[in-house]
């Protein structure tokens, strides 16, 4: 794909979309509706203000959202109970499709927000962003709702830490991507490096898109979705929105080592599936860290198994929820 | 004024059923930082959001101060201002990040005064949800340059341009919900600073430590004798120097305020600090420097005056207890230029002052009816006399 071309009219930045009625206009015009889904687990501290944010502003002033889902991993503290009390429907993954065996992971929650919600977008936000403001939204939905071609928007950021300490450090954050990702997408498909962050926990698709490819349960979903979406209906369908500055948690180098495993593996699946290369050895599902403990190094290891659930539509309760005619697995 | 009242706590559960446009409106604003002097980001915030929220009429004057017009029904009727200060002591770099829980709101200058400023930011959505037309046109404020060295600069400015009479005035604090302030202490907070030269000047036999100075300066102040009528004080309440543990101290510096119901005797106070520093200057052969950093004089909104008389009735029908004390702030200003003005406070919460303030979410509806109570007593002519 031409790169200037992408960057022109696929890259686009929020505020180009903060003219809300038209937005509004636009949806109405095309007679969707819009979900949006935050996965949690232990996110008491953030989830009301983004569910509080996103209703005021997206619901109340604007009737841009139809609803607000929260998708829980099964959190031991008060998220569920709170995000109940500020006005979102509230739903354990695990009681969703309840005679499938139960998997715990992002990936999960999002998998299964496309059986619970009934918007034909849905956009995805990280319940953990500490600075949420609804052009997290709306800068999402923006080029989903105002052009003809893309079905995938993603956003990108400068994304600042929180140190915990009270004052906030000038830039980082992006590390698995530009070590893990942006060399991989390099080495076998130049064309997904034009997207600028694609592990950012933020994005919207059309459900026509979503509910045709696969799902991992954790780490693996943004790297598998931005390559299955790749592979079936090109580049032409992503479209990249700046939405300025995100604030989140820091996570340790240890935390990072174990997405990159499960990133890595999740890639090396999907282009042997395509054939790009032969891997001529099992692959395995444990990564082995260190740690030292009283003046000793201790081996940690962790099992990270990449299960991944199948496209939606290939589930029978969501084809009759949807009305819509099952599709076989053609992988198999 | 008694079928407002009796209906005054039925409004309390309508203001609640606008809580997410308010919540969203105390956190969204709180998180844009506005130290004192740099508020420009947070004004063009808080005239944004009322444009979108219907205010009629968006701008600011000519110190920027941002002003919001919710336009009343009489144009014959002098305008009734609420006024929230807009700047806060924390620096850009402090986390503005708020947490919202459940019945809490947590984060750098929450209390004073983001949830102010979003009652005013909510204002046009609460009369509308309310139903409620005004003679009066309503004048949204958000005074800058209030706190500290700011020394209320953002409201004097505004009320010395304001060309037309104003039929008066509720200032919104974030805390403490009860709170009814009609009167101001006379008050001159001043900074004295102590400076060693770091040579040997040939004067010194002995080198003099700046906070051994400074600390002569505290015992002389104490020693000063003050009346107990009018009521007056001095308030010793910053004090830093020196660089470490075995270097003597070259400058030190002391924060004090000065707080008497009498002008005259904030003054002469004044005068007699002013002479124990610069007679310490003169005996121990060290640079001393005495600055007044801001004040306000005193000034009285009388117990009986209909503004306070009424404030109380309103707050009484939604079962507040009214707790009067001398404030300073933007009232001070209001009533120097004899406009009647009180000063409410919104909600309950604790940290007031910092970094991990919390404002409590349920209070602050009963607050937000009390202010709305005050502007519709203004608005049926009490103050009109």
């Amino acid at each position: 794909m031409n790169q200037q071309h992408f960057i022109d009219n696929n890259t686009f930045h929020f505020s180009e979309f903060k003219d809300l009625t038209h937005l509004v206009d636009a949806k109405e015009e095309r007679g969707l509706t819009i979900s949006l889904c935050l996965p949690t687990l232990n996110e008491e501290k953030t989830i009301a203000k983004e569910i509080l944010i996103m209703k005021s502003e997206l619901m109340t002033r604007y009737p841009l959202l139809d609803e607000i889902v929260v998708i829980d991993s099964g959190s031991s503290d008060n998220t569920r109970e709170i995000a109940s009390s500020y006005g979102a429907d509230v739903y354990k993954a695990d009681e969703i499709l309840p005679h499938l065996p139960p998997f715990k992971g992002k990936g999960e929650n999002l998998w299964k927000a496309q059986f619970i919600t009934k918007g034909d977008i849905i956009v995805y936000i990280d319940a953990d962003i500490k600075n949420i403001h609804h052009r997290f939204a709306y800068g999402l939905i923006g080029p989903l709702l105002l052009t003809d071609t893309i079905k995938y928007s993603k956003a990108f950021y400068d994304r600042p830490i929180a140190t915990g300490k009270g004052t906030m450090r000038a830039t980082g954050g992006g590390r698995v991507t530009e070590l893990v990702i942006r060399p991989l997408f390099s080495l076998f498909f130049p064309d997904l490096t034009l997207i600028i962050q694609p592990l950012s926990g933020e994005y919207a698709a059309y459900r026509d898109i979503l509910e045709k490819i696969p799902f991992p349960i954790g780490y693996g979903i943004e790297t598998s979705m931005i390559l299955d979406i790749y592979e079936k209906w090109g580049m032409e369908v992503f479209g990249q929105v700046d939405l300025d500055r995100r604030v989140h948690r820091n996570q340790d180098t240890k935390a990072l080592g174990k997405m990159s495993f499960m990133i890595q593996k999740t890639f090396l699946k999907r282009i042997e599936k395509l054939g790009l290369i032969d891997i001529k050895t099992e692959v395995f599902d444990e990564i082995i860290q260190f740690a030292i403990e009283n003046d000793k190094y201790q081996l940690q290891s962790s099992q990270i198994e990449g299960y991944e659930r199948p496209p939606m539509i290939q589930i029978p309760e969501y084809c009759d929820k949807f009305n819509i005619k099952p599709e076989q697995d053609s992988s198999e | 004024m008694e079928k407002y009242l009796k209906n005054l706590p039925n409004t309390v559960e309508k203001i609640k059923a606008l809580n997410d446009i308010i919540i969203t409106n105390i956190v969204l604003i709180g998180q844009v930082p506005a130290p004192t002097f740099k508020e420009n980001r947070r004004t063009n915030f808080f005239l944004d959001r009322l444009s979108e929220a219907g205010a009629d009429e968006c701008t600011t004057d000519g110190y920027r101060n941002p002003i919001s017009i919710i336009r009343g029904t009489d144009p014959t009727k002098p305008p009734i201002f609420v006024a929230a200060h807009m700047d806060t002591p924390f620096d850009a770099d402090v986390d503005h990040n708020y947490t919202v829980q459940k019945g809490e709101i947590k984060g750098a200058g929450v209390l004073d005064n983001s949830v102010g400023l979003g009652v005013l930011l909510s204002m046009p959505d609460i009369l509308r949800a309310l139903e409620l037309k005004f003679e009066s046109d309503i004048v949204l404020v958000g005074s800058i340059q209030s706190i500290g060295k700011g020394n209320l600069r953002g409201i004097r400015h505004l009320l010395k341009t304001w060309k037309t009479p104003i039929r008066g005035a509720v200032v919104v604090e974030g805390g403490e919900l009860g709170r009814l302030n009609c009167t101001t202490d006379g008050m001159i907070r001043c900074e004295i600073t102590c400076h060693i030269s770091r040579t040997n000047a040939f004067e010194h036999t002995f080198k003099p430590n700046a906070i051994l100075i400074l600390h002569e300066v505290i015992n002389q102040i104490l020693e000063i004798r003050l009346p107990q009528r009018p009521r007056s004080r001095v308030i010793i309440g910053k004090i830093s120097g020196g660089f470490k543990y075995g270097t003597i101290a070259y400058q030190s510096s002391l924060g004090l305020e000065i707080q008497s119901d009498s002008d005259k005797m904030v003054k002469s106070i004044y005068n007699n600090i002013k002479d124990i520093v610069e007679g310490i200057h003169h005996e121990h052969h060290v640079e001393m420097e005495f600055k007044t950093i801001s004040n306000v004089n005193a000034s009285k909104l009388p117990y009986n005056h209909p503004l306070v008389k009424s404030s109380v009735k309103v707050m009484k029908a939604l079962d507040l207890t009214p707790v009067s004390e001398p404030s300073e702030s933007e009232l001070s200003i209001f009533l120097s230029r004899k406009i009647p003005a009180v000063t409410l406070g919104v909600t309950k919460g604790n940290d007031y002052h910092l970094e991990s303030s919390a404002m409590e979410i349920e209070p602050m509806y009963k607050g937000i009816a009390q202010i709305i109570g005050v502007m519709m007593a203004i608005d049926s002519g009490i103050c009109d006399e």
